[in-house]
């Protein structure tokens, strides 16, 4: 009994810094959305939900129904969100393949490679990349002499040689790939490492193949490492302003976070900034929704 | 209209943001009694909402608080209230130290030693990112600054509104009679009550002749480059400001037909068709939408740009790159009918060292240190009758190519400011610029 009231202490703090910091502040953000702005364009919070203004809710809701501005780039960063999160996925898992089952005694050093970027402020590599990726700078040199600069040209994902950084939304997206691809990898590692070796053993003994047994037995097992992956990567992607900022610049590659950013930065637009706020966090609830409700059938499956 | 050394949006050199707006409190009836030139006060005449319902927005054609907003043709002056008087003169300056409160890298470092060993004081600068960042955190009480540098008339009846100033005590101020005779006594505060000019600057072209072919300031309608920059896609920007950005095509469309635009306008079709004019642009160049052309500019990454014209002088000065010269830096601003700003500099109403705060502005005004500021550090005109651009080539100061990057006084006289628009005017031009922006 003793223990079971300690650990309920400890969690004290922790659950009333949740508290202030997370469930406060978010009230907050609703009661702006819901409330309205006074004389000097400011946001006047409405507090009792009895008092609650719908109308700038409506407003937005009304806007995207119309297929107005805040559809547009709904659907832009939805589309930026699945297409970075479906090449981390690509590109990450082989990673995390490679680290927990066959990197032997070079684990270590795996694992640090995979953490490294971590130790290097997110803003400050995006903004190496724009140095490599100018016209004359090393990345682009590197991407045209490999061949891939003229394949992006083909495929229409570029629109000049050297032209990385002239708006480009194959720029942006790969952009949010290389910044948020540690965050998939490294739920994914842990959940490849934690697979029982004699299961895929097993598979293998009763006639599978190497690609059954993966497709089988592996990948199965390391979906709650997966979603977890694709959850931690989706969550900030969505909220995500700078990147398409500083590697792009351009209309054409803004997202849902640019719109929040620009109306609750400056101007009249504040309550309509919190009501998008909102409106993207309802979203990104129902994604973590269907995360837990995942992980938790994965769970299920596990213990049968 | 967004300031050039707004820095609050991400940008190479500052990445943070303003602070989220406050609610704020105030009554529109005490508010109006410190203006003499109003109009019908928000909520006035009795019978409106209550609860919280009382503080819905009405449209009327008021400023924030319900107070006149200023323009050209309707110049106001503010009140000085019995509970919000100058500080006496012939006081000798407080012991400090004197804060100022200014947006980064805008004020000559040298210049603030120099003052401070003059005073025997000491000078604290603490910087904001936006104006928006500035108010909500001056009127929040929680910070209390002598001298605030950088704010323009399109924040002064929030300044008022809120009474974050306090009011000039003229006899301090010998050296503003070396101010532009018509911003010694501006419209949007008449007999300079609450502020005096720091630097002048102008919207117009930046570009890079060396990599743009047409003569861009001898065609008719230079604005009329961005509609035919097809050749530069990608490398094409325009100023991240929705004032600045959206009265770009009406300045066009005004000088195509020979008139004089209202940059100030509120009427929705007017803001949406110059919204629908931007819009092409994405098309045609891919327009990037950016505050940092100082340094693409010279850069190269981009080869034309709307820009305010301090950022090129300031991109000669300190943003060229190895092998570039300032002469491959152009700019072109109209001579009539585009826009113009103007910083102030003023006095916090909470100002413990107001006569020392009284001195740093006159010692700004001062001729020659303006010109030191100016050339030295800002890149931005300080509106001095002593100094003109071609003073300035003379000197090889500046290439000719940017003698247009120097505001005339007859020049800031014949544009027009971006000002302060009403609360329902501001939601029209914001939500133009949100269409815009989304692509």
């Amino acid at each position: 009994m003793t223990s079971r009231w300690t650990w309920r202490f400890l969690a004290l703090p922790g659950v009333a810094w949740l508290s202030i910091f997370f469930l406060v502040a978010f009230y907050a953000v609703v009661a702006v959305a819901f409330g309205n702005q006074d004389t000097l364009s400011q946001p006047v919070p409405f507090w009792n939900p009895l008092d609650w203004n719908v109308g700038y809710v409506v407003d937005v809701l009304r806007n995207i129904w119309h297929g107005e501005q805040y559809l547009t780039v709904s659907l832009r960063t939805l589309e930026f969100v699945a297409v970075a999160m479906a090449l981390c996925l690509l590109i990450g898992y082989p990673v995390a393949y490679f680290a927990a089952r066959h990197a032997g005694r070079w684990r270590g050093l795996v694992l640090l490679l995979l953490i490294v970027p971590f130790w290097i402020n997110y803003l400050m590599r995006m903004l190496a990349w724009i140095n490599l990726l100018s016209p004359n700078g090393w990345g682009t040199t590197v991407l045209h002499d490999l061949g891939i600069e003229r394949l992006f040209i083909t495929l229409g994902l570029l629109s000049a040689p050297g032209g990385w950084l002239e708006g480009q939304q194959s720029t942006v997206i790969l952009a949010l790939v290389y910044g948020y691809i540690p965050f998939l990898i490294l739920p994914l590692y842990a959940a490849l490492d934690r697979i029982d070796q004699r299961q895929i053993e097993a598979a293998r003994d009763l006639g599978a193949s190497p690609a059954s047994a993966f497709l089988r037995v592996t990948l199965p097992l390391s979906m709650p490492g997966i979603l977890a992956g694709c959850v931690l990567v989706a969550l900030p992607m969505f909220g995500d302003y700078f990147t398409p900022d500083l590697v792009s610049a351009s209309t054409k590659t803004n997202m849902i976070g640019n719109q929040i950013d620009q109306l609750t930065r400056q101007g009249s637009e504040k309550v309509t900034g919190a009501v998008l706020t909102l409106l993207l966090a309802v979203v990104l609830f129902a994604l973590m929704y269907y995360y837990l409700r995942s992980t938790r059938r994965a769970g299920m499956v596990e213990t049968e | 209209m967004r300031h050039p050394k707004d820095r609050s949006g991400l940008t190479r050199r500052q990445l943070l943001r303003g602070a989220a707006g406050s609610a704020l409190g105030v009554s529109a009836a005490g508010l109006l009694a410190g203006c003499e030139n109003t109009t019908e006060p928000i909520g006035a005449g009795g019978g409106g909402p209550t609860g919280p319902a009382s503080k819905l927005v009405v449209a009327k054609p008021t400023g924030p608080g319900g107070l006149p907003l200023p323009r050209p043709d309707n110049a106001v002056t503010w009140a000085i209230t019995s509970n919000n008087r100058p500080v006496a003169a012939g006081r000798p300056p407080e012991r400090g130290p004197l804060r100022v409160y200014n947006y980064a890298a805008y004020i000559d470092p040298a210049l603030v030693k120099r003052f401070g060993a003059k005073f025997n004081t000491s000078v604290q600068i603490a910087t904001y990112n936006s104006a928006d960042e500035a108010i909500a955190k001056l009127s929040s009480g929680q910070v209390a600054f002598d001298v605030i540098i950088g704010l323009t008339g399109s924040n002064i009846v929030d300044l008022i509104a809120q009474q974050l100033l306090q009011p000039l005590n003229h006899e301090y101020l010998p050296n503003l009679k070396n101010i532009w005779p018509e911003l010694q006594d501006p419209f949007y505060d008449r007999g300079s009550r609450f502020t005096v000019p720091y630097v002048v600057w102008m919207d117009g072209i930046g570009w890079r002749n060396d990599k743009v072919k047409q003569d861009i300031a001898s065609m008719d309608v230079p604005w009329d480059i961005f509609w035919q920059s097809q050749a530069y896609k990608g490398r094409v920007g325009i100023l991240d400001d929705k004032q600045d950005a959206l009265s770009m095509p009406m300045q066009r469309d005004a000088m195509r037909a020979g008139v004089r635009p209202d940059l100030n306008t509120e009427s929705p079709a007017a803001v949406k068709h110059s919204q629908q004019e931007l819009s092409e642009l994405n098309g045609i160049c891919n327009v990037k939408v950016t505050i940092t052309d100082f340094q693409t500019l010279p850069e190269g990454s981009t080869v034309l740009h709307q820009s305010w014209s301090g950022d090129l002088l300031g991109a000669a000065f300190y943003y060229l790159p190895k092998g570039v010269k300032a002469n491959v830096l152009s700019f072109w601003g109209p001579d009539e009918n585009g826009v113009v700003q103007n910083d102030f500099l003023c006095i916090g109403r909470t100002a413990k060292s107001p006569v020392l705060a009284h001195r740093f502005l006159d010692f700004l005004l001062d001729e020659r240190n303006a010109y030191q500021n100016f050339v030295d550090f800002t890149g931005y005109t300080p509106p001095q009758k002593a100094i003109d651009a071609q003073a300035l080539i003379s000197r090889g100061l500046i290439p000719p190519t940017l003698t247009k990057a120097v505001v005339r006084p007859d020049q800031f006289a014949a544009n027009q400011e971006l000002l302060q628009l009403s609360v329902e005017g501001e939601r029209v031009w914001d939500n133009a610029w949100s269409q815009f922006k989304a692509g």
